[in-house]
Protein backbone atom coordinates (compact mmCIF):
# COMPACT_ATOMS: atom_id res chain seq x y z
CA UNK A 1 0.00 0.00 0.00
CA UNK A 2 1.27 3.56 -0.68
CA UNK A 3 2.37 5.72 2.20
CA UNK A 4 1.29 9.20 3.01
CA UNK A 5 5.37 9.91 2.05
CA UNK A 6 4.53 8.22 -1.52
CA UNK A 7 1.23 9.89 -2.21
CA UNK A 8 3.33 13.06 -1.35
CA UNK A 9 6.48 12.19 -3.62
CA UNK A 10 3.68 11.04 -6.29
CA UNK A 11 1.70 13.77 -6.40
CA UNK A 12 4.70 15.81 -6.72
CA UNK A 13 6.15 13.76 -9.85
CA UNK A 14 3.01 14.47 -11.44
CA UNK A 15 2.91 18.16 -10.49
CA UNK A 16 6.54 18.74 -12.30
CA UNK A 17 5.82 16.17 -15.00
CA UNK A 18 1.93 18.78 -16.08
CA UNK A 19 4.37 21.37 -15.31
CA UNK A 20 7.59 20.39 -18.13
CA UNK A 21 4.29 19.22 -20.35
CA UNK A 22 3.23 22.75 -20.13
CA UNK A 23 6.49 24.50 -21.01
CA UNK A 24 7.34 22.10 -23.58
CA UNK A 25 4.43 23.03 -25.53
CA UNK A 26 4.34 26.78 -25.48
CA UNK A 27 4.30 27.89 -28.77
CA UNK A 28 7.72 28.92 -30.50
CA UNK A 29 8.19 31.59 -33.19
CA UNK A 30 10.51 33.86 -34.32
CA UNK A 31 11.37 37.32 -33.09
CA UNK A 32 11.66 40.37 -34.68
CA UNK A 33 15.17 39.90 -35.06
CA UNK A 34 14.86 37.03 -37.16
CA UNK A 35 13.37 38.81 -39.77
CA UNK A 36 15.86 39.88 -42.73
CA UNK A 37 15.33 43.60 -44.69
CA UNK A 38 13.11 42.74 -47.51
CA UNK A 39 12.08 44.65 -50.64
CA UNK A 40 8.67 42.75 -51.24
CA UNK A 41 8.50 41.40 -54.88
CA UNK A 42 4.59 41.08 -55.37
CA UNK A 43 5.31 39.16 -58.51
CA UNK A 44 7.74 36.94 -56.89
CA UNK A 45 4.83 36.55 -54.20
CA UNK A 46 2.09 35.49 -56.36
CA UNK A 47 4.27 32.61 -57.84
CA UNK A 48 4.51 31.60 -54.51
CA UNK A 49 1.20 32.07 -53.59
CA UNK A 50 0.31 29.67 -56.77
CA UNK A 51 3.58 27.20 -56.04
CA UNK A 52 2.17 26.90 -52.07
CA UNK A 53 -1.60 25.95 -53.18
CA UNK A 54 -2.41 28.31 -50.61
CA UNK A 55 -6.52 28.93 -52.39
CA UNK A 56 -7.30 25.06 -52.28
CA UNK A 57 -7.71 25.44 -48.69
CA UNK A 58 -8.37 28.95 -48.17
CA UNK A 59 -10.98 29.12 -51.20
CA UNK A 60 -14.40 31.14 -50.08
CA UNK A 61 -17.17 28.84 -48.52
CA UNK A 62 -20.41 28.28 -50.23
CA UNK A 63 -22.24 31.22 -48.34
CA UNK A 64 -20.03 34.25 -49.85
CA UNK A 65 -22.33 34.15 -53.01
CA UNK A 66 -21.42 37.45 -53.94
CA UNK A 67 -17.45 36.97 -54.09
CA UNK A 68 -15.26 35.73 -56.36
CA UNK A 69 -14.15 32.50 -55.87
CA UNK A 70 -10.62 33.24 -57.04
CA UNK A 71 -9.96 34.95 -53.78
CA UNK A 72 -8.38 33.43 -50.88
CA UNK A 73 -11.65 34.72 -48.44
CA UNK A 74 -11.87 31.42 -46.32
CA UNK A 75 -14.59 29.78 -45.15
CA UNK A 76 -14.40 26.72 -47.24
CA UNK A 77 -15.15 23.67 -45.04
CA UNK A 78 -11.84 21.35 -44.64
CA UNK A 79 -12.29 18.01 -43.42
CA UNK A 80 -9.40 16.20 -41.09
CA UNK A 81 -8.87 13.38 -39.39
CA UNK A 82 -9.60 15.56 -36.45
CA UNK A 83 -12.46 17.19 -37.45
CA UNK A 84 -13.64 19.93 -39.74
CA UNK A 85 -12.13 23.36 -40.00
CA UNK A 86 -12.57 26.62 -42.04
CA UNK A 87 -9.30 28.21 -43.02
CA UNK A 88 -9.37 31.67 -42.80
CA UNK A 89 -9.55 34.45 -44.84
CA UNK A 90 -6.70 35.78 -46.25
CA UNK A 91 -7.70 38.73 -48.13
CA UNK A 92 -6.67 42.24 -46.44
CA UNK A 93 -10.23 42.88 -44.66
CA UNK A 94 -8.80 44.55 -41.29
CA UNK A 95 -11.39 43.12 -39.09
CA UNK A 96 -11.86 39.65 -40.91
CA UNK A 97 -8.68 39.04 -42.98
CA UNK A 98 -4.58 39.53 -42.88
CA UNK A 99 -5.24 43.33 -42.84
CA UNK A 100 -3.97 44.28 -39.45
CA UNK A 101 -0.99 41.05 -39.56
CA UNK A 102 2.71 42.33 -39.02
CA UNK A 103 4.91 40.57 -41.09
CA UNK A 104 6.48 38.83 -37.92
CA UNK A 105 2.48 37.68 -37.23
CA UNK A 106 2.27 36.11 -40.96
CA UNK A 107 5.80 34.14 -41.41
CA UNK A 108 4.65 32.96 -37.43
CA UNK A 109 1.95 31.66 -38.40
CA UNK A 110 3.26 30.26 -42.02
CA UNK A 111 6.40 28.97 -41.09
CA UNK A 112 6.36 28.31 -37.55
CA UNK A 113 2.59 27.90 -36.55
CA UNK A 114 1.85 29.94 -34.48
CA UNK A 115 -0.75 32.33 -34.81
CA UNK A 116 -0.78 36.38 -33.46
CA UNK A 117 -2.65 35.57 -30.37
CA UNK A 118 0.22 32.70 -29.69
CA UNK A 119 -1.90 29.68 -30.08
CA UNK A 120 -0.38 26.50 -31.77
CA UNK A 121 -1.78 25.86 -35.22
CA UNK A 122 -3.21 22.75 -36.43
CA UNK A 123 -0.95 20.99 -38.77
CA UNK A 124 -3.63 20.87 -41.54
CA UNK A 125 -1.96 23.75 -41.92
CA UNK A 126 1.62 22.92 -43.75
CA UNK A 127 3.76 24.94 -42.24
CA UNK A 128 5.82 21.88 -41.56
CA UNK A 129 6.76 22.28 -45.20
CA UNK A 130 6.60 25.92 -45.38
CA UNK A 131 9.00 25.94 -42.75
CA UNK A 132 11.97 25.31 -45.04
CA UNK A 133 10.93 28.15 -47.43
CA UNK A 134 13.25 31.49 -47.74
CA UNK A 135 11.59 34.17 -45.54
CA UNK A 136 12.08 36.72 -48.27
CA UNK A 137 9.50 34.08 -50.03
CA UNK A 138 6.84 34.35 -47.25
CA UNK A 139 7.24 38.08 -46.75
CA UNK A 140 6.70 38.64 -51.27
CA UNK A 141 3.47 35.96 -50.47
CA UNK A 142 2.45 38.69 -47.84
CA UNK A 143 2.90 41.44 -49.82
CA UNK A 144 0.65 39.51 -53.07
CA UNK A 145 -2.13 38.79 -50.60
CA UNK A 146 -1.98 42.90 -49.37
CA UNK A 147 -2.87 43.72 -53.42
CA UNK A 148 -6.07 41.47 -53.66
CA UNK A 149 -9.67 43.16 -52.67
CA UNK A 150 -10.55 42.87 -48.94
CA UNK A 151 -13.33 40.70 -48.45
CA UNK A 152 -15.77 40.41 -44.93
CA UNK A 153 -15.31 36.78 -44.48
CA UNK A 154 -15.69 36.33 -40.21
CA UNK A 155 -13.95 33.18 -38.59
CA UNK A 156 -15.80 30.48 -38.06
CA UNK A 157 -15.29 28.04 -35.29
CA UNK A 158 -13.59 24.39 -36.27
CA UNK A 159 -15.84 21.61 -35.41
CA UNK A 160 -13.22 19.70 -33.24
CA UNK A 161 -12.94 17.97 -29.31
CA UNK A 162 -11.35 19.50 -27.02
CA UNK A 163 -9.35 22.21 -29.52
CA UNK A 164 -7.91 23.98 -26.29
CA UNK A 165 -6.29 20.89 -24.83
CA UNK A 166 -5.63 19.78 -29.18
CA UNK A 167 -3.28 22.84 -29.65
CA UNK A 168 -1.15 22.26 -26.53
CA UNK A 169 -0.89 18.84 -27.99
CA UNK A 170 0.12 20.09 -31.15
CA UNK A 171 2.87 22.41 -29.41
CA UNK A 172 4.16 19.00 -28.03
CA UNK A 173 4.12 16.95 -31.01
CA UNK A 174 5.82 19.68 -32.57
CA UNK A 175 9.29 18.95 -31.02
CA UNK A 176 9.33 15.74 -33.21
CA UNK A 177 6.90 16.60 -35.83
CA UNK A 178 8.18 20.23 -37.24
CA UNK A 179 11.71 20.68 -38.67
CA UNK A 180 12.99 24.21 -39.18
CA UNK A 181 15.90 23.51 -41.23
CA UNK A 182 15.85 25.92 -43.67
CA UNK A 183 15.67 24.23 -47.67
CA UNK A 184 19.52 24.34 -49.13
CA UNK A 185 20.44 23.96 -52.50
CA UNK A 186 22.51 20.89 -53.73
CA UNK A 187 25.86 22.24 -55.36
CA UNK A 188 26.31 18.87 -57.78
CA UNK A 189 23.17 19.74 -59.39
CA UNK A 190 21.76 22.31 -62.01
CA UNK A 191 20.05 25.78 -60.78
CA UNK A 192 16.84 24.59 -61.94
CA UNK A 193 17.34 21.17 -60.42
CA UNK A 194 17.30 23.05 -57.68
CA UNK A 195 14.68 25.47 -57.95
CA UNK A 196 12.41 22.23 -58.62
CA UNK A 197 13.56 21.05 -55.06
CA UNK A 198 13.00 23.80 -53.61
CA UNK A 199 9.27 24.35 -54.64
CA UNK A 200 8.59 20.63 -54.05
CA UNK A 201 10.02 20.45 -50.67
CA UNK A 202 9.16 24.06 -49.51
CA UNK A 203 6.17 26.06 -50.88
CA UNK A 204 4.75 23.06 -52.44
CA UNK A 205 4.56 20.69 -49.65
CA UNK A 206 4.21 17.85 -51.39
CA UNK A 207 5.54 15.58 -48.55
CA UNK A 208 2.61 16.11 -46.87
CA UNK A 209 0.55 13.81 -48.65
CA UNK A 210 3.86 11.79 -50.83
CA UNK A 211 5.44 11.30 -47.87
CA UNK A 212 3.88 8.57 -45.38
CA UNK A 213 3.86 9.25 -41.54
CA UNK A 214 5.17 7.44 -38.42
CA UNK A 215 3.55 6.43 -35.53
CA UNK A 216 3.87 10.38 -34.17
CA UNK A 217 2.45 11.45 -37.21
CA UNK A 218 5.38 13.34 -38.27
CA UNK A 219 6.61 12.23 -41.93
CA UNK A 220 9.10 9.37 -42.28
CA UNK A 221 11.65 11.46 -44.28
CA UNK A 222 13.33 8.04 -44.90
CA UNK A 223 10.96 7.31 -46.93
CA UNK A 224 11.07 10.47 -47.95
CA UNK A 225 8.17 10.96 -51.02
CA UNK A 226 7.69 7.12 -51.54
CA UNK A 227 3.80 7.68 -51.14
CA UNK A 228 1.32 6.01 -48.46
CA UNK A 229 -2.13 6.00 -47.17
CA UNK A 230 -4.50 8.98 -48.42
CA UNK A 231 -4.60 11.50 -45.51
CA UNK A 232 -8.17 11.84 -46.21
CA UNK A 233 -8.66 8.13 -46.75
CA UNK A 234 -9.27 7.91 -50.07
CA UNK A 235 -7.03 5.11 -51.50
CA UNK A 236 -3.53 5.47 -51.81
CA UNK A 237 -1.07 8.31 -52.63
CA UNK A 238 1.68 7.48 -55.26
CA UNK A 239 5.09 7.44 -54.66
CA UNK A 240 6.90 10.10 -56.65
CA UNK A 241 10.13 8.14 -56.58
CA UNK A 242 10.69 6.70 -60.11
CA UNK A 243 8.33 7.98 -61.85
CA UNK A 244 10.39 7.43 -65.08
CA UNK A 245 11.81 3.82 -64.27
CA UNK A 246 7.73 2.75 -63.38
CA UNK A 247 7.16 3.86 -66.45
CA UNK A 248 4.63 6.42 -65.18
CA UNK A 249 6.19 9.09 -67.40
CA UNK A 250 8.28 8.74 -70.20
CA UNK A 251 10.73 11.71 -69.08
CA UNK A 252 11.24 15.13 -66.80
CA UNK A 253 9.57 16.82 -69.78
CA UNK A 254 6.36 14.28 -69.88
CA UNK A 255 6.36 14.90 -65.90
CA UNK A 256 6.28 19.03 -66.44
CA UNK A 257 3.80 18.24 -69.03
CA UNK A 258 1.50 16.63 -67.12
CA UNK A 259 1.68 19.07 -64.64
CA UNK A 260 1.25 22.02 -66.71
CA UNK A 261 -2.08 20.63 -68.81
CA UNK A 262 -3.43 17.62 -66.54
CA UNK A 263 -6.50 15.64 -68.01
CA UNK A 264 -6.19 18.49 -71.26
CA UNK A 265 -3.68 16.60 -72.58
CA UNK A 266 -4.90 13.20 -71.05
CA UNK A 267 -2.79 12.60 -67.91
CA UNK A 268 -5.75 11.04 -66.35
CA UNK A 269 -3.56 10.15 -62.89
CA UNK A 270 -3.09 13.16 -61.79
CA UNK A 271 -7.12 13.93 -61.19
CA UNK A 272 -7.81 12.53 -57.92
CA UNK A 273 -7.62 12.43 -53.81
CA UNK A 274 -6.95 16.60 -54.45
CA UNK A 275 -4.44 16.55 -56.66
CA UNK A 276 -6.81 17.99 -59.64
CA UNK A 277 -6.44 21.43 -57.67
CA UNK A 278 -2.64 20.68 -57.00
CA UNK A 279 -2.20 20.81 -60.52
CA UNK A 280 -4.56 23.60 -61.66
CA UNK A 281 -1.89 25.77 -59.01
CA UNK A 282 1.31 24.55 -60.55
CA UNK A 283 0.05 24.91 -63.90
CA UNK A 284 -0.65 28.78 -63.17
CA UNK A 285 3.65 29.08 -62.19
CA UNK A 286 5.91 29.93 -65.09
CA UNK A 287 6.57 27.43 -67.47
CA UNK A 288 10.52 27.31 -66.23
CA UNK A 289 9.24 26.37 -62.37
CA UNK A 290 7.05 23.63 -64.42
CA UNK A 291 10.04 22.17 -65.50
CA UNK A 292 12.25 22.37 -62.86
CA UNK A 293 10.17 20.68 -60.81
CA UNK A 294 9.81 17.84 -63.91
CA UNK A 295 13.41 17.63 -63.71
CA UNK A 296 13.74 17.28 -59.69
CA UNK A 297 11.21 14.66 -60.08
CA UNK A 298 12.03 12.78 -62.19
CA UNK A 299 15.29 12.58 -60.73
CA UNK A 300 13.73 10.90 -57.51
CA UNK A 301 15.36 7.16 -57.68
CA UNK B 1 -36.32 -34.35 -36.55
CA UNK B 2 -36.77 -33.11 -40.05
CA UNK B 3 -38.04 -35.74 -42.53
CA UNK B 4 -36.21 -36.97 -45.63
CA UNK B 5 -38.88 -34.38 -47.70
CA UNK B 6 -38.26 -31.58 -45.61
CA UNK B 7 -34.01 -32.10 -45.93
CA UNK B 8 -35.00 -32.17 -49.74
CA UNK B 9 -36.24 -28.44 -49.70
CA UNK B 10 -33.90 -27.12 -47.14
CA UNK B 11 -31.14 -28.48 -49.45
CA UNK B 12 -32.31 -27.63 -52.60
CA UNK B 13 -33.83 -23.93 -50.73
CA UNK B 14 -30.15 -23.42 -49.45
CA UNK B 15 -28.32 -24.63 -53.14
CA UNK B 16 -31.02 -22.20 -54.41
CA UNK B 17 -29.94 -19.07 -52.03
CA UNK B 18 -26.27 -20.36 -52.60
CA UNK B 19 -26.61 -20.20 -56.68
CA UNK B 20 -28.40 -16.51 -55.92
CA UNK B 21 -25.62 -15.42 -53.72
CA UNK B 22 -23.00 -16.51 -56.45
CA UNK B 23 -24.94 -14.76 -59.46
CA UNK B 24 -25.07 -11.33 -57.32
CA UNK B 25 -21.57 -10.96 -56.89
CA UNK B 26 -20.80 -12.92 -60.63
CA UNK B 27 -23.38 -9.59 -61.93
CA UNK B 28 -20.91 -7.27 -59.47
CA UNK B 29 -18.07 -8.14 -60.51
CA UNK B 30 -19.19 -7.84 -64.25
CA UNK B 31 -20.91 -4.68 -64.01
CA UNK B 32 -17.53 -3.94 -62.49
CA UNK B 33 -15.58 -5.07 -65.38
CA UNK B 34 -17.69 -3.72 -67.86
CA UNK B 35 -16.79 0.06 -66.41
CA UNK B 36 -13.19 -0.51 -66.48
CA UNK B 37 -13.11 -1.62 -70.19
CA UNK B 38 -15.16 1.32 -70.96
CA UNK B 39 -12.26 3.87 -69.14
CA UNK B 40 -9.75 1.76 -70.95
CA UNK B 41 -11.97 2.51 -74.43
CA UNK B 42 -11.53 5.80 -73.30
CA UNK B 43 -8.12 5.80 -72.73
CA UNK B 44 -7.41 4.58 -76.46
CA UNK B 45 -9.41 7.53 -77.47
CA UNK B 46 -6.71 9.37 -75.33
CA UNK B 47 -3.56 7.91 -77.04
CA UNK B 48 -5.03 8.62 -80.36
CA UNK B 49 -6.48 11.99 -79.74
CA UNK B 50 -3.47 13.26 -77.73
CA UNK B 51 -0.75 13.44 -79.79
CA UNK B 52 -2.52 14.97 -82.71
CA UNK B 53 -3.84 17.77 -79.96
CA UNK B 54 0.17 17.84 -78.79
CA UNK B 55 1.25 18.07 -82.93
CA UNK B 56 3.47 14.98 -82.73
CA UNK B 57 0.80 13.98 -85.56
CA UNK B 58 -1.03 14.71 -88.06
CA UNK B 59 -4.71 15.08 -87.64
CA UNK B 60 -6.12 11.05 -88.16
CA UNK B 61 -9.82 11.68 -89.51
CA UNK B 62 -9.97 7.75 -89.37
CA UNK B 63 -8.07 6.36 -86.45
CA UNK B 64 -10.03 8.76 -84.23
CA UNK B 65 -13.52 7.14 -86.12
CA UNK B 66 -11.80 4.39 -85.18
CA UNK B 67 -11.13 4.67 -81.41
CA UNK B 68 -14.36 6.56 -81.11
CA UNK B 69 -16.75 3.53 -82.17
CA UNK B 70 -14.78 0.83 -79.91
CA UNK B 71 -15.37 3.88 -77.13
CA UNK B 72 -19.17 3.68 -77.94
CA UNK B 73 -19.37 -0.16 -77.78
CA UNK B 74 -17.02 -0.61 -74.77
CA UNK B 75 -19.34 1.86 -72.85
CA UNK B 76 -22.97 1.13 -74.04
CA UNK B 77 -25.14 -0.28 -71.01
CA UNK B 78 -22.59 2.47 -68.72
CA UNK B 79 -25.97 3.67 -66.96
CA UNK B 80 -26.72 -0.14 -65.85
CA UNK B 81 -23.11 -0.86 -64.04
CA UNK B 82 -23.90 1.19 -60.89
CA UNK B 83 -25.93 -1.59 -58.58
CA UNK B 84 -25.56 -1.03 -54.70
CA UNK B 85 -23.52 -3.94 -54.75
CA UNK B 86 -20.74 -2.69 -57.35
CA UNK B 87 -19.81 -0.13 -54.10
CA UNK B 88 -16.11 -0.04 -52.80
CA UNK B 89 -15.60 -2.53 -50.28
CA UNK B 90 -17.53 -5.53 -51.59
CA UNK B 91 -15.41 -8.37 -53.21
CA UNK B 92 -14.27 -7.08 -56.78
CA UNK B 93 -11.68 -4.01 -56.09
CA UNK B 94 -13.41 -0.87 -57.28
CA UNK B 95 -12.07 2.78 -57.74
CA UNK B 96 -15.32 4.16 -57.64
CA UNK B 97 -16.32 6.61 -55.07
CA UNK B 98 -18.68 6.31 -52.41
CA UNK B 99 -20.26 9.51 -54.15
CA UNK B 100 -20.87 8.27 -57.16
CA UNK B 101 -24.01 6.62 -55.20
CA UNK B 102 -24.06 9.37 -52.43
CA UNK B 103 -24.11 12.46 -54.85
CA UNK B 104 -26.61 10.76 -58.21
CA UNK B 105 -27.12 13.47 -59.25
CA UNK B 106 -23.62 14.78 -59.86
CA UNK B 107 -22.27 11.81 -60.83
CA UNK B 108 -25.40 11.81 -63.76
CA UNK B 109 -24.47 15.48 -64.75
CA UNK B 110 -20.26 14.88 -64.98
CA UNK B 111 -21.73 12.20 -67.25
CA UNK B 112 -23.68 14.21 -69.04
CA UNK B 113 -20.91 16.66 -69.29
CA UNK B 114 -18.79 13.47 -70.79
CA UNK B 115 -21.08 12.40 -73.42
CA UNK B 116 -21.56 16.19 -74.66
CA UNK B 117 -17.81 16.68 -74.96
CA UNK B 118 -17.01 13.95 -76.82
CA UNK B 119 -19.51 14.11 -79.05
CA UNK B 120 -18.42 17.77 -80.04
CA UNK B 121 -14.86 15.92 -80.03
CA UNK B 122 -16.43 13.12 -82.60
CA UNK B 123 -18.08 15.56 -84.74
CA UNK B 124 -15.16 17.57 -85.67
CA UNK B 125 -14.25 16.92 -89.51
CA UNK B 126 -11.03 19.54 -89.57
CA UNK B 127 -7.95 19.47 -87.21
CA UNK B 128 -8.71 23.74 -86.12
CA UNK B 129 -11.97 22.24 -84.77
CA UNK B 130 -11.05 19.40 -83.23
CA UNK B 131 -8.71 21.04 -81.03
CA UNK B 132 -10.51 23.84 -80.59
CA UNK B 133 -13.37 20.79 -78.96
CA UNK B 134 -11.05 18.84 -77.05
CA UNK B 135 -9.86 21.05 -73.76
CA UNK B 136 -13.85 20.57 -72.71
CA UNK B 137 -13.17 17.05 -72.76
CA UNK B 138 -10.47 16.37 -71.26
CA UNK B 139 -11.96 18.78 -68.68
CA UNK B 140 -14.91 16.51 -68.33
CA UNK B 141 -12.44 13.65 -67.34
CA UNK B 142 -10.85 15.27 -65.03
CA UNK B 143 -14.56 16.73 -63.60
CA UNK B 144 -15.18 13.54 -62.81
CA UNK B 145 -12.15 12.02 -61.61
CA UNK B 146 -11.79 14.78 -59.17
CA UNK B 147 -15.15 14.45 -57.63
CA UNK B 148 -15.75 10.29 -57.94
CA UNK B 149 -12.36 8.17 -58.29
CA UNK B 150 -10.33 7.17 -55.64
CA UNK B 151 -5.72 7.47 -56.28
CA UNK B 152 -4.52 4.08 -57.00
CA UNK B 153 -1.34 4.99 -55.38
Amino acid sequence: MLSKRNITVLALLTALGLVALWLLSVPRGLTLADLPQHQPDVANGEILYHAAGCWSCHKPGTDLKDVDPNLPAGGFPLKTPVGTFYPPNLTPDPATGLGTWSDLDFVNAVQRGVSPAGANLIPAFPYTSYAHMRVEDVLDIKAYLATLPAIDSPARSAEIPFPALLRRGVGLWKWIGLDTTPWEPDPVQSASWNRGSYLVNGPGHCAECHTPRNVFMALDTSQALAGGPHPEGEGRVPSLRGLIERGRYKDAKDIASALQFGEMLGYDKLSSGGMGQVQRNIAKLPEADIQAIGEYLASLK
Amino acid sequence: MLGFRALKTVTAAALLLGAGVVSASADATSSIQARQACMKANGAVMAVAVPIVKGEKPFDKAALDAAFAKEKEACAGWADWWGDDTKPGGATETWAKEEVWTDKAGFEAAGAAYGKAATAVAAAADEASFKAAFPALGASCQGCHEKFRRPKG
